[in-house]
């Protein structure tokens, strides 16, 4: 079953045509990652088995990922996670709830 | 040097030496006052490190002046209140007055200078300076050895619970584990099950399979629990890499100075000693002498009352009565030695931490991956010996990492994980604190040794060896010299370095080797140098004494008993012949006739027994080993002496040392006369 999120950017982003590859929890991620030419990743910061900043960790010290453009999207109350995400190389962050308008914004300027 | 160089140079080593006095002191009581400190006593000791800059600064002793004006940045900001006192704190300034001191005998001394690794400790002071004022929470993470990907990746929740975990005091360990990249989630997924019932899993860090094939994958776990790492070893993949990240109480906690330290070179080996002389007491063992010293008074004053008596002639005293006093002053008086033995003691874990960074440094060195268990910490042991025997203790590790542990590949092809581990464990048997130092390598390499026995010029090229002439020969000076040790620490110190430290604090090395399995050195130490038990034996008209913890029993025999095997004496206990060495001819005892019948100590140091004939027991006695003279002192056999009663001095019996020198007798003249000549080297 596909999440909101992933539902809500695939909406938003009609006009960039993405293809979205989902995962629900960070062991699944871990697994489509060999998978796919990605060209961005974004990712909540709590889900199951490892959290986002765990799965941000491991794509930017790994050779092969390393230079894909990771957004990490949290809650407000979150913040201090956004800050470390950022500390491990994530390049944006994206605060739920959010604008769509924003998030688009967000995804061109990550691909770009 | 020039005259007037020279002279200020004593000037300035006078008057600082004063200072670093006045400022060492002043740490200890810093050091002693806990959180609760006293402003002013900071406010001073920032006063001297100050003048001590200042001086320096003035004759141009940079090193000095360097390190104290660091050192004055540090303590202005603890005397603001801006960075908290701590135990990585009190280190450093241990640390420091212990490398100023040595700097300090390095103005007349150049083989010293370049002992000190003044930016290292430099980085030290740094680190602690610029850490802004943590609270509670902040330094609870300090008391962890976290790698930075893995503390960087925590969320603040697991942040949280990591705290959680260390408030509780339970044990935070690294569980490593590789995975088929197919099959990560299933097994990990299971792992983690498994760990839950157990502990709290706090965090979950993928990365990328070590072999790099690109097949694999790795998780690092952070998992806090109660459960001893053996119990989660068991639940787990034998090839999981599990560790403990507390630090001991005694550790310097800034990941800074480890990096610092396992990247300095020689000063590493003098730093596992503390400067320290200070023990911290229960407040509790101190009542109970203070409790022992009043029933003491108490006693003193019956016998007052008894002197006064018999001076005034009032009346006679039986005695029953003085027999009494006695007898109550002694039973309070073994108290009072027993309480101030126990207040000596620290447990062992104390040198576990500086043992465990100077494991990762030689292990990254010698490019073996090593993985260190340390095992009963709080085993306890006298302060000083705790102290002493750092060093032979980091030598044996050193050994059984670069002799003892195969390289990576060669224990792939014996079916053994890449991973070498070695075993620290202490614990109490009897009278004694044992230490297993235990790696899993290929066990003591008896052709091996023979070789380089042979290259070292220490045994004839046509001798063959059993394996325990073999460990023998490992600890014969000479045996491990450049080639062995050079790569580690450049340093011509070797095993034999080792068990001469042990022999100093009475204690015995043994080793037992398992081909292909592993070898455990043994080391086993009375619990306090300062009292022991021994037993009194006549020897001609001398009387000795020999320590218990070397007796084994005592016997009776008849002249006729004694049995000549190939040129020395023997007798047979329960059919097993035992060598004997009249303790009078070993000594040259006075007044030696023969006799009737002898007496015969059993004594065993390590795996060697020998039988001590003597003319008689006399009895069992606690006493206090005094040191003697340099010339007694390289008399083979003698430990030191002790008073017995009414002024009477004998010499305590060096069971280790006697087996040793006369132990190997019978094994031939040439033998002989080699190891004579090894322990003059000594």
């Amino acid at each position: 079953m596909r999440s909101m999120l992933t539902n809500i950017i695939e909406s938003e982003t009609e006009e960039l045509d993405l293809e979205i590859v989902e995962a629900s929890s960070g062991f699944e991620a871990l697994k489509i990652l060999p998978h796919h030419q990605f060209d961005a990743v974004v990712t909540d910061i709590n889900m199951p088995d490892i959290n986002g900043l765990e799965l941000v960790s491991f794509l930017k010290n790994h050779p092969s990922y390393r230079s894909i453009p990771v957004m990490v999207v949290s809650t407000e109350s979150t913040s201090e996670d956004r800050r470390r995400a950022a500390a491990l190389g994530a390049e944006d962050y994206l605060v739920k709830p959010f604008d769509p308008a924003e998030l688009v914004a967000k995804l061109r300027k990550l691909l770009a | 040097m020039k005259k007037e160089d020279e002279r200020a140079r004593q000037e300035f080593a006078s008057e600082a030496e004063e200072l670093l006095e006045a400022l060492s002191s002043g740490v200890v009581e810093l050091e002693s006052q806990g959180s609760e400190v006293r402003p002013d006593l900071v406010n001073k000791i920032f006063r001297e490190v100050h003048s001590l800059k200042g001086l320096a600064g003035m004759l141009g002793f940079t090193d000095i002046a360097e390190l104290s004006h660091n050192l004055e940045d540090m303590l202005d900001k603890l005397r603001m209140g801006k960075i908290p006192i701590n135990r990585d704190l009190i280190d450093v300034l241990f640390d420091s007055v212990d490398s100023l001191n040595r700097l300090l005998l390095s103005l007349g001394d150049s083989e010293i200078e370049g002992l000190v690794d003044v930016p290292k400790l430099t980085s030290r002071i740094h680190a602690l300076s610029n850490r802004q004022e943590h609270d509670v929470e902040e330094r609870l993470l300090d008391e962890i050895d976290l790698d930075e990907q893995t503390r960087r990746s925590l969320t603040e929740y697991e942040e949280h619970r990591l705290r959680e975990n260390l408030r509780k005091k339970k044990k935070i360990l690294s569980i490593e584990l590789d995975f088929d990249f197919a099959t990560f989630d299933e097994r990990l997924r299971a792992a983690t099950g498994a760990l839950n019932e157990t502990g709290e899993l706090i965090s979950t860090l993928p990365a990328l399979d070590p072999s790099g094939a690109g097949d694999g994958i790795s998780f690092r776990l952070l998992y806090g629990t109660e459960a001893e790492i053996e119990e989660i070893a068991a639940k787990l993949d034998p090839a999981a890499r599990i560790r403990s990240l507390r630090k001991q109480e005694e550790s310097e906690a800034e990941p800074v100075a480890a990096d610092a330290a396992s990247e300095g070179g020689i000063d590493d080996e003098i730093s596992l000693r503390s400067v320290s002389r200070t023990v911290r007491v229960d407040i509790g063992r101190l009542d109970g002498v203070m409790n022992i010293v009043g029933e003491l008074i108490v006693e003193k004053t019956h016998l007052e009352a008894l002197t006064r008596a018999v001076g005034a002639q009032q009346e006679r005293i039986s005695p029953q009565e003085i027999a009494k006093i006695a007898r109550n002053f002694d039973r309070k008086l073994s108290d009072l030695q027993r309480s101030v033995i126990e207040i000596r003691m620290v447990p062992v874990g104390q040198i576990y931490s500086k043992l465990s960074r100077t494991v990762r440094k030689i292990a990254r060195e010698l490019g073996k991956e090593i993985e260190l268990t340390l095992r009963g910490e709080e085993t306890e042991l006298d302060k000083m010996m705790v102290e002493e025997l750092s060093d032979p203790l980091m030598h044996i590790i050193r050994n059984a990492i670069d002799h003892g542990i195969e390289a990576p590949d060669v224990r792939q092809k014996a079916g053994k994980s890449s991973v070498g581990r070695v075993t620290l464990d202490a614990y109490q048997k009897g009278n004694s604190v044992v230490l297993d130092v235990r790696d899993d390598g290929r066990g003591i390499d008896v052709e091996g040794v023979r070789k380089t026995a042979v290259a070292r010029k220490l045994i004839d090229p046509k001798e063959s060896i059993d394996l325990s002439r073999a460990i023998e020969l490992l600890f014969t000076p000479g045996f491990s010299t450049a080639a062995a040790v050079s790569e580690i620490s450049g340093r011509g110190v070797g095993l034999d370095v080792a068990k001469r430290n042990i022999q100093e604090l009475k204690g015995t090395i043994e080793v037992i080797s398992d081909a292909g399995r592993g070898t455990t050195f043994r080391i086993s130490l009375p619990i306090t140098l300062a009292i022991i038990q021994a037993l009194l034996v006549r020897s001609g008209e001398d009387t000795y004494a020999i320590p218990l913890t070397s007796v084994e029993e005592s016997l009776r025999i008849r002249p006729e008993e004694i049995r000549t095997v190939e040129g020395r004496e023997v007798f047979n206990l329960r059919d097993r012949a035992i060598p004997l060495l009249r303790l009078a001819d070993a000594f040259a005892s006075r007044g030696v006739t023969d006799r009737e019948k002898y007496f015969v100590v059993i004594t065993r140091s390590g795996d060697r027994q020998i039988g001590l004939v003597v003319d008689s027991l006399v009895r069992q006695q606690e006493i206090v080993i005094k040191s003697i003279g340099e010339r007694l002192k390289k008399m083979p056999g003698i430990a030191g002496a002790t008073e017995i009663g009414e002024n009477e001095i004998v010499l305590v019996v060096d069971v280790g040392s006697l087996i040793e020198h006369f132990g190997s007798e019978a094994r031939g003249a040439r033998r002989k006369s080699q190891k004579a000549e090894g322990r003059r080297q000594k």
